[in-house]
């Protein structure tokens, strides 16, 4: 149980004498950098629906999200961390959450808040609603619920901690080679069937088999 | 004069400020603790509370009311030598309720005659549509699936819960909801002395 828990948080794996224990403490840098995020994302201030209300109360002094230094709300996406997507996804949204996507620097984190942003909830066969923002986004935590509530949000919000305490600084995609935007999302087009561009020649290849057949 | 009521809103300030410390020193003298225990969590929940009145999550919680509802679970009984009772008899009347079709339900056929067993193979929910109204624990004829209080399941992946995921014992059942546990034992209590009383009517 005990190793369990401290799988892959990037020990350093050195034992220090015993007469020097008090003394010297060795830590990495995987570890510091780590500690340093994991106390200081800043969500993107904005809300989609019903799910938003309960994120206001998560951030009220009620439930105080500002312990875990997750209190400043940026209403810029430069400046955020980590983008709470509460609520309904609309179709004529996403374009706009897309671009608030892409314009947020790296490390970037999304998650899901309620059945409605996970997977488009009781909305999930609608016209105009996405089923789901991880068709479009890459999404690093699901919250279940109907809202979920504050106390259920802040559950979430220590699930994100607990992933970014695992990630390696050799290993995280933003400081990869070659690679300066990697994470960059398309814009989708917006249209009655909203296209995700990324998926175009698959689409574009199944209409030429289609059009071949008939 | 301009500006009273807003003198008059930071001594409101000042005072949840101050009650606060006075609070936290008059629970110290009495040598009771107000953080991280389900006494000072009451207390900070109930209408008497004075200063500080923040939930520190992870460490305490708030006190759950029985109607507190979550994602929905199914209950069975615990049997001899641990065997698991399934109460569900997979009649598929929760997937038809579900608002957002989140239910799905494999039965059991009996592999020599074919026939249909009133037990699941499978239970599938999918716990990110499910949107917490309980109209499956409310229309449920055999008490199989109920609510649940625990809300700490977020996970990194989308969460369906399989039938060995769902199953929780009727133990648990009663410690979350005591007394909804209680008038549903009776009401089948009676129901079978009356089936029982018939019977012998019969006879």
């Amino acid at each position: 149980m005990e190793e369990n828990k401290y799988e892959g948080l990037n020990l350093p794996n050195y034992n220090i004498p015993e007469d020097i224990q008090n003394v010297v403490s060795v830590t990495t840098i995987d570890r510091l950098y780590n500690w340093g995020r994991r106390w200081s994302v800043w969500p993107l201030m904005f809300g989609l629906a019903c799910c938003a209300i309960e994120m206001i109360a998560a951030q009220a002094s009620r439930y105080d999200m500002a312990r875990f230094g997750m209190e400043v709300m940026r209403p810029t996406p430069r400046q955020a961390d980590m983008m709470l997507v509460s609520g309904t996804v609309t179709k004529k949204m996403l374009p706009s959450i897309i671009r608030l996507y892409n314009q947020m620097p790296e490390p970037k984190y999304v998650v899901a808040m309620g059945a409605c942003a996970s997977s488009g909830g009781p909305f999930k066969e609608g016209y105009n609603v996405v089923a789901g923002i991880d068709k479009f986004l890459p999404v690093d935590v699901y919250i279940p619920g109907c809202p979920p509530t504050p106390q259920a949000l802040i559950a979430g919000m220590i699930k994100l901690q607990e992933k970014i305490d695992k990630q390696s600084i050799k290993k995280v995609r933003w400081y990869e080679k070659g690679k300066v935007d990697s994470n960059y999302v398309p814009m989708p087009i917006l249209g009655p069937d909203l296209i995700d561009v990324r998926r175009s020649a698959e689409f574009e290849a199944a209409a030429v088999k289609k059009e071949g057949v008939a | 004069m301009y500006g009273k009521g807003i003198l008059k809103g930071l001594g409101v300030t000042l005072k949840r400020f101050a009650d606060t410390y006075l609070d936290d020193i008059s629970w110290w003298l009495q040598g009771r603790k107000r953080y991280y225990t389900q006494e000072g969590i009451a207390h900070r929940s109930s209408k008497n509370t004075r200063g500080i009145f923040t939930v520190q999550y992870p460490e305490e919680q708030l006190i759950q009311p029985e109607e507190f509802r979550y994602v929905p679970f199914l209950v069975y009984n615990e049997g001899a030598e641990g065997k698991k009772e399934v109460r569900c008899t997979s009649c598929g009347i929760c997937a038809k309720v579900c608002p957002p079709q989140c239910i799905w339900i494999v039965r059991t056929n009996d592999p020599n005659t074919g026939k249909p067993v009133p037990e699941p193979k499978n239970f599938y929910i999918d716990m990110d549509i499910c949107m917490n109204c309980g109209f499956c624990a409310e229309y449920c004829p055999f008490d199989a699936i109920k609510m649940d209080h625990d809300f700490a399941i977020a996970s990194y992946g989308r969460n369906v819960y399989n039938l060995e995921k769902l199953l929780k014992p009727a133990s648990y059942y009663a410690e979350i909801r005591p007394l909804n546990y209680v008038k549903e034992e009776d009401a089948r209590k009676a129901k079978e002395a009356a089936k029982a009383a018939k019977a012998e009517a019969a006879a």
